[in-house]
């Protein structure tokens, strides 16, 4: 090619030269905004005095599956929502987390499940609580916001609309693990002898956020709530501007913790409205809002949030936060607590 | 300066469909909530106090789509929502989807009160009012011969208002109140049947911190009134106090800002009322009227529709 005999070889080398150089500029396009996807899958982690080799190593399995799932999504051209859906939806499935299938019991025993999802684009959202018989309430989210003119449907209702879907209820029996069945045992005894339950396991939620090639941000959060809690309780997570936000103007975010506190602060938006007002990067605007803001009050927990530009904000007060990160830059993290350990 | 503002749903009124004699009647029954609250105010009660006087009187009021009179879903049933919050504590109390409570703000202020709890929905919402001594009704206390007419209206394909039955097309009932006391507290409080003909477990904007309801000391509280899930989405309540708080615009601007330019992109209509930390009200709407009232210590008294 040094010396090219015929001006078609040449043309085909300058053509080639462009191609080339066009491929570059797309990838460096690509390089300055990556494909995100973050996830949590709850800030009520368990002590690490009392967390064994072999919990642990399960836990980062179950996060790694659904962090893949959805990742594995963005990176064939898939919609933040698609990804959101499918990482939310794997820990639903796994009865580690506190959502879907293993999710905690309320007073009377049973699992009472809470979910949102929000396209930042619409912004669209969809959110459904006190659901007693869906087996993924994301995909019941979802379809009230892409099959309903509504944003919020609660209870029986819910499950109504889940009919009319399609959608095949499951008894109240499939949810309740053994574990969850102890938990709410223990819970039911310290409350009879006026002894407070223990916190940490109240933080169980999952959630994801991410950012697709065509630059569009999403989030998703799915939860059974708090052990032995009084049936109707709504927590923050199918709330959207507390437990879940997304808008391509500024952010999207999903939040566990102690739901009430972050209802009221407002949780995910007043962290997307510091970087969209105050101009704050989002690093500095979720550690604003959990550290300070939320702290002020009382309140415990954690957010991961994703930027337009593919910044990632993963922040907790609580001792630690089941989190994982992947995006286009090869980084893939799975943690579980602070700084000191991971 | 102590001020009350209170709303009784934003919408289309057209004026022919609301006659001298009902107009009078609206008129009527937005003056007894205003002035209730305002009375609290008046005797240095607190804005909390205020808020749940005026809605209250509202939600017994037939006339207005909260309590007594709601608009009813599809099968015919009243289903109630409702959220109080304290600017001064930054607390809050919400229920939804209740279908037996003839003051739903009253369990939204014990939910905030005596439960460790934000939101309770449906059966375990009023699980917890009879725990807390309250009386349950049957929901044919809320149906009224209006709404039931409104909703066969609705049903045969007549679009109806929400807010004067029968008169088309549909428009947004809800009530609420914003205030602020003597020792500079602010509060709100919001209570809504929803949408005429609205799907079973239906939740809109009225219950959700942040989207139909906000008060925090120092910046604002929030009433809103409007398409409940144009509200959510926007998080509208909220806007308007971060607005305030984090670009330093006025209430007047930051109200306006979100009702004729992030709502109205969005495709959504409505209104809302709102009182800053100096007791300056904001009362504005995107639709063709509002039921509305305002009064404060420095002497204003006003009730308006359109």
């Amino acid at each position: 090619m040094s010396r090219p005999k015929l001006p078609v070889d040449c043309l085909l080398a300058v053509l080639g030269l462009c191609a080339s150089l066009a491929v570059a500029q797309a990838e460096r396009a690509t390089d300055s905004r990556p494909l995100v996807l973050v996830i949590h899958g709850g800030a009520g982690v368990i002590e690490p005095s009392k967390m064994t080799a072999a919990k642990e190593a399960s836990y980062r399995a179950g996060l790694a599956a659904a962090l893949d799932a959805g990742y594995t999504l963005l990176e064939r051209g898939g919609s933040s929502l698609d990804a959101v859906t499918a990482a939310v939806r794997t820990m639903e499935d796994d009865p580690q987390f506190n959502a879907g299938l293993g999710a905690v019991l309320n007073h009377e025993g049973d699992a009472e499940l809470d979910a949102a999802i929000m396209d930042g684009s619409g912004p669209h959202a969809g959110a459904v609580a006190a659901v007693l018989h869906v087996k993924n309430p994301i995909e019941l989210a979802r379809a009230v916001m892409e099959k309903s003119p509504h944003v919020m449907l609660v209870a029986g209702g819910a499950e109504e609309f889940a009919l009319e879907q399609g959608m095949t209820l499951v008894p109240r029996s499939y949810f309740r693990t053994e574990p969850r069945e102890r938990e709410l045992e223990e819970a039911l005894r310290a409350e009879k002898a006026r002894r407070a339950g223990g916190s940490g396991r109240d933080m169980g939620t999952v959630g994801a956020v991410a950012l697709d090639r065509a630059g569009n941000l999403a989030a998703a959060t799915s939860t059974g709530g708090l052990t032995n809690k009084r049936h109707g309780r709504v927590g923050d997570t199918p709330i959207i501007g507390a437990g879940t936000y997304a808008s391509n103007d500024s952010c999207a975010v999903s939040g566990t913790g102690q739901g009430e506190y972050f209802i009221r602060q407002v949780v995910a938006y007043d962290i997307c409205a510091l970087v969209h007002y105050r101009g704050l990067p989002l690093v500095q605007a979720v550690h604003e809002v959990i550290h300070e803001k939320l702290k002020r009050t009382g309140g415990e927990g954690g957010a991961i949030a994703v930027d337009p530009a593919g910044n990632v904000a993963m922040d907790f007060n609580s001792v630690g936060m089941f989190r994982g990160v992947r995006d286009s830059r090869g980084r893939r993290e799975i943690a579980m607590y602070g700084d000191g350990r991971r | 300066m102590y001020a009350i503002a209170i709303h009784g749903g934003a919408g289309t009124v057209p004026r022919a469909t609301l006659s001298a004699e009902r107009e009078q009647c609206y008129r009527a029954g937005l003056a007894a909530a205003l002035d209730a609250g305002f009375e609290v105010l008046e005797r240095g009660g607190s804005s909390l106090d205020a808020v749940v006087s005026a809605v209250r009187i509202l939600e017994d009021d037939a006339l207005f789509n909260a309590g007594r009179g709601a608009a009813l879903t599809r099968d015919g049933a009243a289903e109630l929502d409702a959220a109080i919050m304290d600017g001064r504590h930054m607390r809050a109390g919400a229920v939804a989807s209740v279908r037996h409570v003839s003051n739903p703000i009253e369990l939204a202020r014990r939910v905030m009160e005596k439960s460790r709890h934000v939101l309770l929905v449906g059966a375990g919402a009023e699980e917890f009012a009879l725990e807390e001594h309250m009386t349950l009704v049957p929901n044919h206390y809320f149906r009224t011969p209006e709404r039931i007419e409104q909703l066969e209206f609705e049903q045969r394909g007549q679009r109806v208002s929400d807010l004067v039955p029968p008169a088309p097309p549909a428009a947004h009932g809800t009530v609420g109140a914003v205030a602020r006391d003597r020792d500079g507290n602010l509060a709100a409080a919001t209570s809504t049947g929803g949408m005429t003909n609205k799907r079973p477990g239906r939740v809109g904007d009225s219950p959700i911190i942040g989207a139909g309801t906000y008060a925090k000391n120092g910046v604002c509280a929030v009433s809103a009134t409007g398409h409940g899930e144009y509200f959510i989405r926007a998080v509208a309540a909220h806007h308007v106090c971060a607005a305030v708080e984090y670009r330093g615009l006025t209430l007047a601007q930051a109200v306006h800002e979100l009702l004729h330019d992030i709502l109205r992109r969005l495709g959504g209509d409505g209104g809302l009322i709102a009182v800053d930390a100096a007791g300056q009200l904001v009362l504005e709407f995107s639709t063709e009227g509002m039921f509305r009232g305002a009064r404060d210590s420095a002497g204003r008294r006003e009730i308006a529709i359109y």
